[in-house]
């Protein structure tokens, strides 16, 4: 692809871009949420038409992708960041969609489940291709997409985002076969916000910066730091280093908190911890430990099977999260766009929507929701036209912000926030980072739920482990390293008596 | 793009001034307003004589009464994100339940009038109850209680209670400034749903749930009691649609309210409603309820057979929400 310019409605994305990519190369592409990769990515997968500049592919020039059928016919596939899979239908119905073996219209059931084996084999993937694609792992349903890829004789492969909802041993796993893809000769394009993968996984990465490429480097001749200033074109100070007084009040505390036997999932057990003024506590785990049910169950959403919670050293009944925000506990749910925002709804109405009443019991004041919503627009720096423009036109990371805001008006003693930089890019990020550490300055106990390790490590004081629906460790900032973590996460637990 | 650089200050616009919803940058309801606008002009140079006079106009909004009253209700259950196709048949159930309640047992009106506003309710609560707490889908929920709305109303009723109390009928035929007053009704229900819908903390909370009701649940709101609350509100105007109507033929009709629910949802999303939830005015329904009844005596002045009512009032919605469609999607894209 040479000198490729994409605009929108007059705003130009692309500003003539050049990427290339070989067989059996994996080829990284890095940049902020807004940098233009995912809209160079459509580009070379048929969905936008380049403004100019030029395709090649296979040996053929000036090649014209109309749409997204032409695509794959050339042997070009995206692994989109949302999944595209048809939950109900089984893993084979998914690979072949719309393309089953058939004799006049007919599904030859027997056929399908031949191919479909023979494509998930090819990955190493084991299993049934009967299963309903629901009932699988993140990870798996991740597979079944590279399995749909690569069953269109694809020759290009596009990852988009694809370990943001993977545990750490699943990102390794989906990374085996990438490296295989390329022991076949298959192109791989990937692109993360996670920088550590590309030093893994990519053997080149290119940064684009507001739709510029900013040079192509191979990855054994950079660092994160190098890609970063790229990035952002500056420097980024994540890790604090002030040690909190141990001595400060708790603000959180959780005792033998256990699910209800009876719940079809029951997996928490016997929780207990604690959380003072003035620090980050954070939680670390792989996928399915228990940290979101955890939250849950503290903010009155999942039901208590046993176990007490105390603010301020007050015991709090929470049944349902209004009497969660009224004892002084705030959750911002770890995806955004599921459970935190009002997507058609204004900056400032979705700043307001946890603590309506600070603004009338009886009557709204619209103006006083806007003057507020613009002193937090201001201080946490949403950029955003004005509080009144819509949240769906925000970048990830300032939608994030608003989420944040709108805890941050509700003023909790005690903050859980899960996930909080998914998705998001690294400028957000670290912003994110430090909104997390002035509020716990400021006196509340902030919580952060994040499969990204390095995050965890980063902005922690202290750091509980869990696996398996129980915590299995508790470390403070000097302690905590990555294999330290890791062990405990992934340690066996004695069989309970 | 989407990452300003920090120095971009917010403006303060918005600040400080009356800044209500916005939605989408050229609203449904304004079209429709402006549509509509057109249509009473050019009709009334077309037929100066028989559209352009106040008799006309008068003949117009009676017949919204019903149909208005429905709407507000609508209105709030399709912001909230649910609908009820139950309204229909609940204001016939409570018109004749009333007349019964007064002609053959010879309650005192006011009485008779209190009891079937309070079964409206309760049938409401029924709706709601089973939509918010069983989690029943608001379609099948209130699909079945139609039936059974209607059937209690022919049990009740056979096909109507004729010649009911004059204290009654009374005030459904009492006129001011040449309107009857359920036209009043539906303008002071109107005025404060308006407010209510706009300004008021409670009914406000009614976007958040139609938006996102995860979201919504997530923030400390109680989405379950406010999807009842809203199914007793729809109950209780549909009740008082259906006995205001009676009072103003003196007959509680058994069928009165057929085919009226999907009337009003076709007015509320006319008026700038989504089925999807979280968006809509009152105004908005009061213009598609307006915009109908226009639509219906044009239809006649022109001579059209009435079977071309629901196909022209069918093409206009599908139009209109076609477009709206068309819009957004360019604006996205």
């Amino acid at each position: 692809m040479r000198g490729v310019r994409k605009s929108f409605d007059g705003n130009e994305v692309l500003k003539g871009v050049d990427f290339d990519l070989r067989p059996g190369e994996v080829h990284a592409l890095v940049g902020e949420n807004g940098a233009g990769k995912s809209t160079l990515m459509n580009v070379l997968a048929g969905v936008h038409q380049p403004n100019a500049g030029t395709i090649e592919f296979d040996g053929r020039t000036g090649i014209v992708i109309p749409d997204e059928k032409s695509a794959q016919q050339l042997g070009i596939s995206i692994v989109f960041q949302e999944r595209s899979l048809f939950g109900h239908l089984s893993v084979a119905e998914n690979i072949f969609a719309a393309r089953q073996p058939n004799v006049l219209g007919h599904i030859l059931r027997k056929e399908l489940q031949t191919d479909a084996r023979r494509s998930l084999e090819r990955i190493k993937l084991d299993v049934d291709p009967g299963t309903p694609v629901e009932d699988l792992s993140p990870a798996q349903q991740q597979m079944v997409e590279v399995a749909k890829a690569l069953s269109l004789e694809a020759k290009v492969i596009i990852f988009d985002e694809p370990t943001s909802s993977l545990t750490g041993k699943e990102t390794q796993a989906l990374f085996g076969v990438i490296r295989q893809l390329r022991s076949q000769g298959v192109g791989v394009i990937y692109i993360s916000h996670r920088l550590e993968e590309i030093f893994q996984i990519a053997d080149r990465v290119t940064v684009l910066k507001d739709g510029k490429w900013q040079g192509t480097t191979s990855v054994a001749e950079t660092d994160t730091g190098d890609l970063v200033r790229r990035m952002v074109g500056r420097d980024l100070e994540l890790r604090h280093n002030d040690a909190v007084a141990a001595h400060n009040p708790i603000l959180l505390e959780v005792r033998g908190l256990s699910d209800l036997p009876s719940h079809s999932k029951a997996l928490l057990k016997d929780v207990s911890f604690n959380a003072r003024a003035g620090e980050i506590v954070g939680f670390a785990g792989l996928a399915g430990a228990g940290r979101t049910e955890l939250a849950l169950s503290i903010f009155g959403i999942r039901p208590r099977g046993g176990g007490e919670i105390y603010v301020s050293g007050r015991r709090v009944t929470v049944r349902s999260p209004a009497e969660a925000i009224a004892a002084g506990i705030g959750y911002a749910y770890e995806d955004r766009k599921e459970g935190g925002l009002f997507l058609d709804m204004s900056v400032a109405h979705n700043i307001a929507a946890a603590k309506l009443k600070r603004f009338g019991t009886w009557w709204l004041s619209e103006g006083r929701q806007s003057a507020v919503a613009a002193e937090l627009q201001e201080s946490l720096r949403i950029a955003c036209r004005n509080t009144s423009q819509s949240v769906q036109s925000l970048s990830g990371g300032n939608q994030q912000k608003v989420v944040l805001a709108k805890w941050l008006l509700a003023n909790p003693k005690v903050l859980i926030v899960d996930e909080p930089t998914r998705g998001v890019d690294v400028g957000a990020k670290a912003e994110v980072h430090n909104l997390l550490y002035r509020l716990s300055r400021g006196g509340a106990a902030v919580i952060v739920i994040s499969s990204d390790l390095p995050e965890i490590l980063a902005v922690s004081d202290r750091i509980y482990i869990m696996r398996e629906g129980r915590i299995t460790g508790e470390l403070n900032r000097t302690e905590a390293t990555e294999e330290n973590v890791m062990r405990l996460a992934s340690l066996t637990l004695p069989t309970p008596v | 793009m989407n990452e300003l650089p920090a120095t971009t200050v917010p403006t303060s616009a918005g600040i400080g001034r009356h800044n209500r919803l916005r939605f989408p940058a050229f609203p449904r309801e304004l079209a429709l307003a402006v549509v509509t606008l057109g249509t009473v002009i050019g009709c009334s140079v077309l037929y100066p004589a028989s559209f352009a006079n106040f008799s006309n106009f008068a003949a117009i909004v009676r017949n919204l009464a019903f149909e208005g009253i429905l709407a507000i209700g609508m209105m709030l259950m399709l912001i909230g994100g649910s609908f009820d196709l139950s309204v229909g048949a609940m204001a016939s159930m409570i018109g004749v339940i009333t007349g019964a309640l007064m002609k053959d047992l010879n309650w005192p009106v006011p009485l008779a009038v209190l009891a079937g506003l309070l079964t409206a309710i309760s049938g409401g609560l029924l709706n709601g109850f089973i939509v918010a707490k069983v989690r029943v889908n608001a379609l099948i929920t209130t699909l079945g209680t139609m039936g059974i709305f209607q059937g209690l109303a022919l049990l009740i009723g056979g096909p109507g209670i004729t010649y009911l109390p004059e204290s009654f009928s009374r005030f459904g035929q009492s006129q001011f400034l040449g309107l009857q007053a359920p036209v009043w009704v539906l303008v002071a229900l109107a005025i404060i749903a308006h407010y209510a819908m706009a300004h008021t903390r409670f009914f406000r909370q009614f976007y958040y749930i139609g938006s996102n009701p995860k979201a919504a649940h997530l923030s400390g709101v109680n989405v379950e009691r406010l999807q009842i609350v809203s199914f007793m509100v729809m109950g209780f105007l549909a009740g008082l649609a259906g006995i205001l109507y009676a009072s103003r033929i003196a007959t509680a009709t058994s069928t009165v309210g057929v085919g009226a629910e999907l009337q009003a949802i076709t007015a509320v999303i006319l008026g700038g409603a989504s089925l999807s939830g979280g968006r809509g005015t009152i105004w908005g329904a009061m213009i598609g309820v307006f915009f109908m009844g226009l639509m219906k005596n044009v239809l006649i002045i022109a001579r059209f057979s009435s079977e071309w009512q629901g196909i022209v009032l069918g093409a206009v919605l599908v139009a209109a929400v076609a477009l709206d469609s068309l819009m957004n999607r360019k604006r996205i894209g």
